[in-house]
Formats: C-alpha cells, structure tokens, sequence
C-alpha cells in the first residue's frame, strides 16, 4: 500500500499569491533567529522546519482574525509541537496577533506570556501544548465539537515526527478516523531529527504515510518547504468524510544556509552567532 | 440498570420521591439518570465514554446524539472533552477512578485543570469498591493526586440524594470536576441534606468528645455507624460530611477541632494525601492542638480477592473497628507535646 502524493486536485495558487507568501515565510524566519539570540534561546530546528507549515495556513488556508482572535468562525490551529513556541509565536506577529518587537523584548522575560513552550495566553493560542502527545486528541475533540453543532469551522494540528512515538496521538488518530472527522487535518513536521538526535535511529516513523492510510486518513506527503504544494495539499477538497493527514518533509534549520540542513534542536546564539546566521540568510544583520 | 421504575416521580423536581421509587440504584446508576434527565433542559450536555459505558445507559437511550463511546482511550476522552469544552459544550466524561485519575493523570492536569476546562470527569470503581477484581481496579490514590491540582473541584457524594444534587451543581458550574463514585454499594442517609452545596461540609450529627470528619458514601456510613456505638459507650460524636475535599471547607475542619477533643477522619482512600492530609495540613497550619486519627486504607495494596466489605474490614474501615479505636485513643493519657499550654 502505498500512500497517495499531491496531484492537483485544485488549481495551485499562482505567483500573485505565492510572492507574498514567501515574504511572510522570510521574516517569520527572521524572527526566529532573532528569538534564538535572546537570553533563553529558543528551540530553534524545529521551529525553521514548520515555517512554511504555518504560512501556508495562517496566511492562506485558515479563516482566522487576528484583531479578534476568539472570532467564533475561525478556524484552528493547534502547535502540538508546542516546543516550537518560537516558531508560532513569530507567525501569529507576522500575521497580526501582536507586535514583533513586543513579541522579540518579552520571549522568555519575566512574567511574560511567551513562555518557552506555547500559551494559551498567547492570541491566537487555544491550547497550551508542549508535552507532547496532547494536540490530536483536542484536535479531534474540537473537530467533534463543532461537527455536533453542525459548524464549519476547521481544525489543523501539527505534531513532529518525533512526537508520534507518543501512544496518545495514536489513540486519538483511530477515534478521528471512527467518528469521520472530515474537518481535521493533521499536518506532521517530518523533519527527522527530535531531543536526542536523527528520529529514524531513535524510533522510526518510516511508512507514516502509509501508517496514516491505514488508520483511515487521506494521506499526502509533500515537501514541506513548497509553498504551492502545501497550499494545494492543505485546500485540495475532501474526497469523503476521511479526515486528512499530510505529511511534510521538512529540513531542520531549514531557510538558514549556515546551518546546511542540520539545525539544531536548540540554541542560544550569541551576537556574532546571530550576525553570521542573518547574513547567510541575505537578511541585513 | 433495569431496576429503574418510569413514569414516577421526577428526578428533577422530587429527586427524593424518585430515589424511594428506586430504591435498588447504587449512586453510579443514579448519577446516569440524573445526567440523562438534567441533558433534556440542557443542550449543552455531553457524554463521553471509553468503552465502560456499561450498555443500557439512560443518557445514551434518550440523547444518542451527545453520547459518544470513543472505544478504550482514556486519554483521548480527556484530551477531546476538553477541546469540547472549549466549542461551549458541558462534557462528561466517565471511567473508572483508576483509569481517569491515573492513566490518564497528565490529560487531567493539562486538559482539565490547567485550563479550567469545563470539564467533569465522573469516576466509579473508587477505593477498593473494584473489589476482586484486584488492584488494576482499585483506586485509593486518585483523591490524592486529583487534590494537588490547581483548581480542581474534587468530590465524592455520601449517598443518592448527594450524588443528584452535585450532578445538577456540576453542570452549572463552569470549571473542571472531578467526582468519585462506588461501583454497587446502595446508600441512602437519613439525614437531611438542607443547604448542600459542593465546597461547604455537611454537618449530619453534634458532638461534643470526638469529630468524625468523612469524605463518600464510605466514609460517611462508617463514621455515623460508629458514632451511633460511642454514644452508647457515652462518648458523644459530631460527624461532619466533608463531600468536597477541594476547595476544602477549613472552617468547618477547625471548628469541629474546636469542639471536641480528638480528630478523626474516615475515607476509603489512603490515608496520605486524601481527608486525612487535608485534615492534618489544616489544623497544622492553623494551630489547633489537636491529634489526627486516620482511619483508611492502611497504604497498602490488596492483592488478594475479596468483598468489597472484607477488604474495608482489612484496614479497619468499618463502625465498630473505628468506635475501638477512637475509644482506646481516648483513655490513652495525651503526649505532653500533644498538650495544650
């Protein structure tokens, strides 16, 4: 059994779309660096590998309002990486939940919001995660919750690879397949590489897509980089009631030459760390 | 749940005529038939279940479209109730205490109690009511564990008529829950239950010589058993009903110390970190010098099979094990540090 791959199902989005898209991804990518340079750091691999992951729904997919992030027709999105604060927290500045700079001077500061894993008192933020396992099975509740009042409104969770060596995620997969959630997709950062190093020599999650196929999922795997592909993946129309797991290949650090495809799981950059990895970014130090 | 008469008295409105209709029902059943009678007014209520609905659920007969058995995944139910919650639904979830309080312990802390979800958690097979089926089924550590989260609600009900009550408080309660249940004991308390309310100790007799403080349907039934056999020793007894352990009613814990002369606290969990801790903790750190007995499961697993009876007897959890030893305590001469100056 093999999983299927993106075809276009939907017309992809053009260049007019894709232009404005990849600038949000640059200063997302900007701000995490520049996340890693504050005094505390930030868990920075993981959270260059799921930039695009959150542009392509924050900037595209999912109805969201961010001057009123309780907005009751928005949609959902659920870090269950929550590790990858960093990386959420500068996606939901970019797109206008709160200010960059607020965001840069209070990451990890006393008695601030911007705890290193991520808040629920964050805008924007429904559930605090960061133990892992958690984020498909409020997924799946809230999926359940809104298809019992017969809204529209939609569910996107994002695990990491690493983090499917949790049972509960497994659990929660074979209860959204069941109960035919077609209003979740879990998206699932396959960066390969997780606390302890490369996830296949730890556990492997070889044949998720075909593991997800399994449980009843629609599975696609793209590349998670691909702006297009994942826009295409993300709003491609439901084909039954199946909900849909996409898997992203996803390079940690990705975006930041220096690091040549192998960022770290974590860093604290000093100044001249910082300089040297805008610069090789093309970004202005 | 075949024992359940219909077209009687209603739950709602005379939920004491309708517990003397049924008088067969332990107080899981009848937390089933209150939920499912309190569900037709409110809309917002939902059942979770992970495969210990038990068939034959009043709740599931009469809203099967709020009732969802999600197959054995206890920390799944948790995680979603939850995310159910948060959409403006009132979850229930149910399974047994050791499951919900245990295997599922870091969904309870992250889903339920960290964001005040508005959450109830219902767990029967509490304490050692599993019974033979051995300790995989008891759960003599939940109140414990439970008590240590920030703004958990955690409550046992002493009877029937506590356990309709707290069912209808829960649901207009916006917050997280915890309640514990038996599994197939039948009680009823003859005493009357004016003003309950979750948080606010009952008191169900005075007394002067010794204070009975008892947490569920357990609890409370031993400690008035053997404050009924002190009075014929002469010792007169207050017992005080402390359904909820969280928040904890410290006044009633300290006006009770202020009047009688020794502490007593009877609950069938382990006596570290449930009543007993609650009751220690409290007159500790408010001062009243006063000697805690606890009586409880002896922090001790039961391997063995028994009666639910029998292995209450084992640690002592019964009127007349209780009335000795609080009789021998109270000839015995006071420690001198016990003393008050």
């Amino acid at each position: 059994m093999t999983a299927a791959t993106t075809n276009a199902r939907l017309e992809a989005p053009g260049d007019d779309v894709l232009g404005p898209l990849e600038a949000h991804a640059r200063h997302i990518r900007r701000l995490i660096v520049r996340l890693a340079a504050t005094p505390a750091g930030c868990h920075l691999g993981g959270s260059l590998s799921l930039v695009e992951l959150l542009v392509a729904l924050l900037g595209r997919v999912m109805k969201i309002n961010p001057s009123a992030p309780g907005w009751e027709g928005r949609d959902h999105l659920i870090l269950s990486k929550g590790h990858a604060a960093a990386g959420l927290y500068a996606a939901l500045s970019e797109f206008g939940f709160f200010d960059s700079e607020e965001l840069i001077q209070r990451y990890n500061a006393e008695g601030s919001r911007f705890t290193g894993h991520v808040n629920a008192k964050v805008p924007g933020v429904d559930f605090s995660t960061g133990s892992l396992g958690h984020g498909l099975g409020l997924g799946t509740g809230l999926a359940l919750g809104y298809r019992l009042k017969d809204l529209p409104n939609r569910v996107y969770v994002i695990c990491g690879d690493g983090e499917m060596g949790e049972g509960s995620n497994w659990e929660a997969l074979q209860v959204a397949s069941h109960q035919r959630l077609s209003n979740l997709t879990v998206i699932i950062d396959r960066n390969g590489g997780q606390n302890d190093g490369p996830t296949e020599s730890i556990l492997t999650q070889a044949a998720l897509a075909d593991r997800l196929l399994m449980f009843g999922f629609e599975a696609l795997e793209v590349d998670g980089h691909d702006l297009q592909a994942l826009c295409q993946a993300l709003e491609a129309p439901a084909t039954g009631t199946a909900p849909r797991a996409i898997i992203a290949k996803t390079q940690k650090g990705a975006g930041v030459p220096l690091f040549k495809g192998k960022g770290p799981h974590y860093a604290v950059f000093s100044p001249e760390q910082l300089r040297r990895a805008l610069l090789s970014m093309g970004e202005t130090p | 749940m075949n024992d359940t008469q219909t077209g009687g008295a209603d739950l709602a409105s005379a939920p004491e005529a309708w517990l003397r209709e049924n008088p067969k029902l332990s107080n899981r059943q009848i937390f089933r038939h209150a939920l499912a009678r309190f569900a037709e007014q409110d809309p917002r209520l939902v059942l979770l279940e992970a495969d210990l609905g038990g068939g034959g659920d009043p709740f599931e007969a009469r809203h099967k479209g709020r009732y969802f058995n999600l197959g054995i995944c206890e920390a799944t139910m948790l995680d979603m109730a939850c995310g159910m919650a948060h959409v403006g639904h009132v979850v229930f979830a149910h399974t047994f205490a050791p499951f919900g309080a245990m295997r599922a312990c870091e969904q309870v802390r992250l889903a339920m109690a960290y964001p005040r979800a508005n959450v109830k958690l219902v767990c029967d097979y509490g304490g050692v009511s599993g019974a033979f089926f051995g300790p995989t089924h008891h759960a003599i550590e939940d109140l414990a564990i439970l008590r240590a989260m920030p703004g958990m609600t955690v409550f046992s009900p002493a009877d029937g008529l506590e356990t309709i009550l707290a069912t209808r408080e829960m649901i207009q309660y916006d917050g997280p829950v915890y309640m514990r249940l038996g599994r197939n004991r039948v009680s009823r308390l003859e005493e009357p239950r004016e003003g309950f309310a979750l948080g606010r100790a009952l008191c169900l007799r005075e007394g002067t010589g010794v204070g009975l403080i008892a947490h569920g349907e357990v609890g409370v039934s031993v400690a008035l058993e053997a404050a009924r056999l002190l009075e014929g020793q002469g010792v007169s007894a207050r017992v005080v009903n402390l359904h909820t352990l969280k928040p904890l009613d410290e006044a009633a814990i300290l006006e009770t110390a202020e009047r009688t002369r020794l502490l007593v606290t009877v609950e069938e969990h382990n006596i570290l970190g449930g009543l007993g801790g609650a009751v220690c903790e409290t007159v500790c750190t408010h001062g009243p010098a006063r000697q805690v007995l606890r009586i409880g499961i002896q922090d001790r697993y039961d391997p063995l099979a028994g009666s639910h009876e029998s292995l209450l007897r084992g640690h002592g959890l019964e009127g007349a094990a209780v009335a000795e030893r609080i009789l021998v305590t109270l000839s015995r001469p006071q420690e001198p540090s016990l003393k008050p100056v």
